[in-house]
């Protein structure tokens, strides 16, 4: 008997991964639009509905060596991000003592700012956030000195493309990219974070005379008293993030994956207090926990990633196109617009999108949108983008919490 | 306000070349197009059955960095949906588009290439028709700027760039789909549908195109809108190089 189904011949259907490799058009579309007859419900391949995230996890704090650290795992993307802050003497700025002197009448609001942020709360954010001339400040201290550094690695074997040990793809510098001009356009980080100060010290008589004076005077003279009296303070230094992006695993939607991780990273980072030495001439940082400080970061960016599948395989290549083509045929759906695509949807659809929103007051204000960018196809439209923004304000909830619980 | 200017089938060497000029923007880039030619480094298993579009930014001063190689992907993304790769002579070999910018500010590290993605991709347009590469649809694109006090500008500037609240290049095909959008600031989607609306005024004109996909043809209107001025600047080109036949008759 046991001979008998030993030589049965092999039967002729496929299993279901071999018919994903050879036909993997057909076997997503088979899994989207199920035949009405068998009552399925439309569901990706993987298992997921069209509109649904993969289970997205975050750990902060993985790595000891650094100022901040974060691990991101979305479905099996996988993320490790590093942030190590070093310090730039304005010495070694070519351009410091210039551009400073260029920018001096506004040594005032800097004297300003730096006050605010000594004590800051809730008032002084939006104060500042509101001011232009401190966001051109901002501006040109982080963006023009290069004070945030970030590098995205692909060439750790995350998947079988990529050779590990291989310089730079176009991928990896193009997401480097990204993640740099989003950090930049979004102003994550608060350049007063990243300053480092030097008060000098009032060595005039002043200081001492007109102490009687003081105790009869009321609290506004005596506090516009002192700062007339108090020597300006000067930058001496910067803090400089290199934020580093390995991805360990890829198997699709790189860049959601890295921005979470850089996100998560930057929320972690502690910087050590420090100061400038007069006497040494250089710049020192206290080894006390309890004196570090982290980063007050604007916002929170959430990003997510889109792809579209079309049913008609040939629909990229037909020599004419005709408008509104899609909507002739009303029977069935001709695309869907599928969330987070892992690397197997990925291949098989050229037009992708990406949306990342912002909340105002912790989730409560309403949905601002910090980047809006679609290409490599024609189907997705302004009705299609509204509803991506709407699930993209869905996910900032999600990554919100998790980001919170990490 | 001054429209750009163009030139098409300017190098001599290449299939076909092109040069875009923006006034108002001040970029100008000049774009050179090989199609289709064989790769050296192309590997049969990435899809076989078509063509591989390849575009490579040479910046001004310096050399390519990683703007440079993230504004190549979105080029070959748009232009890759665009360039019909499966037409004879096609597949497997590779349709190569070199731009190079030649005058206007440099894009700092970090910076936004918005601003000048309009002329990049005006540039490889002319060039691929200069080089009679089987296209699918035509295109035209725009950036708009949003103040802060939401009011929208048309063709801006780098410097504008850096005081606008949110930027946003769009491109529409010639029948009027949306084939690109790279919007980033802070904004919402009202503010987006208004610059929607307007870069589609600049890209089209008032012309719909009728139902039948035809686009009805008026001389007056051509000047006033990006896609009028890319079928008028190849309209001149193909009259000055028939010359001679209108000529003989």
């Amino acid at each position: 008997m046991a001979s008998a189904t030993a030589n049965a011949p092999p039967s002729l259907s496929l299993p279901p991964s071999q018919f994903a490799r050879l036909q993997p058009h057909a076997y997503l579309l088979a899994h989207l639009s199920p035949p009405p007859a068998s009552n399925q419900p439309s569901i990706r391949a993987n298992g997921r509905a069209p509109s649904q995230f993969r289970v997205t996890s975050a750990n902060a704090g993985s790595l000891t060596h650094t100022n901040g650290s974060a691990v991101v795992r979305i479905g099996d993307t996988a993320a490790v991000c590093g942030v190590r802050a070093e310090i730039l003497h304005t010495d070694d700025i070519a351009s410091w003592s210039v551009s400073e002197s260029s920018t001096a009448a506004s040594t005032a609001k800097h004297q300003h700012l730096a006050d605010l942020s000594d004590h800051p709360t809730k008032e002084n954010k939006d104060v500042d956030q509101d001011s232009d001339a401190a966001d051109d400040e901002d501006r040109a201290h982080v963006q023009g000195l290069n004070l945030l550094v970030p590098n995205l690695s692909l060439s750790t074997g995350c998947a079988p493309g990529f050779t590990p040990g291989a310089p730079p793809s176009a991928l990896a510098q193009s997401l480097s990219h990204q993640i740099l001009s989003l950090l930049h356009s979004t102003r994550l980080v608060r350049a007063d974070d990243l300053r480092i100060w030097y008060q000098p010290p009032n060595l005039g008589p002043e200081d001492i005379e007109p102490h009687n004076e003081d105790e009869q005077m009321d609290v506004d003279a005596d506090q516009s008293g002192s700062a007339e009296n108090r020597q300006p303070r000067e930058i001496k230094a910067f803090w400089v993030l290199y934020i580093d992006v390995m991805i360990i695993s890829l198997a699709g939607n790189p860049f959601d994956a890295a921005w979470a991780s850089v996100l998560a990273a930057l929320r972690d980072t502690k910087l050590p207090k420090a100061w400038w030495d007069v006497d040494n001439e250089m710049v020192l940082c206290s080894d006390d926990l309890t004196q570090a400080y982290g980063l007050s970061l604007r916002g929170l960016p959430v990003a997510s990633s889109f792809c579209v599948f079309e049913a008609d395989a040939a629909a990229g290549w037909r020599a004419v196109v005709i408008p509104d083509a899609g909507e002739q045929k009303k029977g069935s759906q001709s695309r869907w617009i599928l969330a987070d695509p892992d690397g197997y949807e990925e291949g098989l659809g050229q037009e992708r999108a990406c949306v990342v929103v912002d909340k105002d007051n912790d989730g409560k204000g309403k949905t601002v949108i910090v980047k809006m960018e679609k290409h490599g196809g024609w189907t997705v439209d302004s009705a299609d983008l509204r509803q991506l923004v709407d699930i993209s304000a869905k996910r900032w909830d999600d990554m919100k919490r998790i980001l919170d619980q990490c | 306000m001054v429209g750009p200017t163009a030139s098409i089938s300017n190098l001599n060497r290449a299939d076909g070349s092109a040069s875009f000029k923006c006034p108002t923007t001040g970029y100008d880039v000049l774009g050179a197009v090989n199609a289709p030619i064989e790769l050296p480094t192309r590997r049969d298993a990435l899809k076989p059955e078509e063509a591989t579009v390849e575009v490579f930014v040479k910046p001004g001063t310096t050399t390519a960095g990683v703007g440079e190689r993230y504004i190549e992907g979105i080029l070959r993304s748009v232009l890759g949906k665009v360039v019909l790769g499966r037409e004879k002579g096609f597949p497997r070999r590779g349709v190569v588009i070199t731009l190079a910018i030649v005058g206007g500010g440099n894009v700092e590290r970090g910076d936004s290439y918005l601003t000048i993605l309009p002329a990049l991709l005006h540039t490889s347009l002319l060039a691929l028709l200069s080089a009679s590469v089987p296209l699918s649809m035509t295109f035209a694109a725009t950036t708009l700027g949003v103040t802060i006090s939401n009011e929208i500008i048309r063709d801006v500037s780098p410097r504008g760039a850096k005081a606008a609240a949110s930027l946003h290049a769009l491109a529409f095909s010639s029948k009027g789909h949306l084939l690109l959008n790279e919007s980033q600031g802070r904004f919402d989607f009202e503010i987006w549908e208004a610059v929607r609306e307007q870069a589609l005024f600049i890209c089209q004109g008032a012309a719909v195109p009728s139902a039948d996909g035809d686009v009805a043809m008026d001389e007056e209107a051509d000047r006033t809108h990006l896609d009028g001025f890319i079928r008028e600047t190849v309209e001149d080109q193909i009259h000055s190089e028939y010359n001679w036949k209108v000529d003989s008759v």
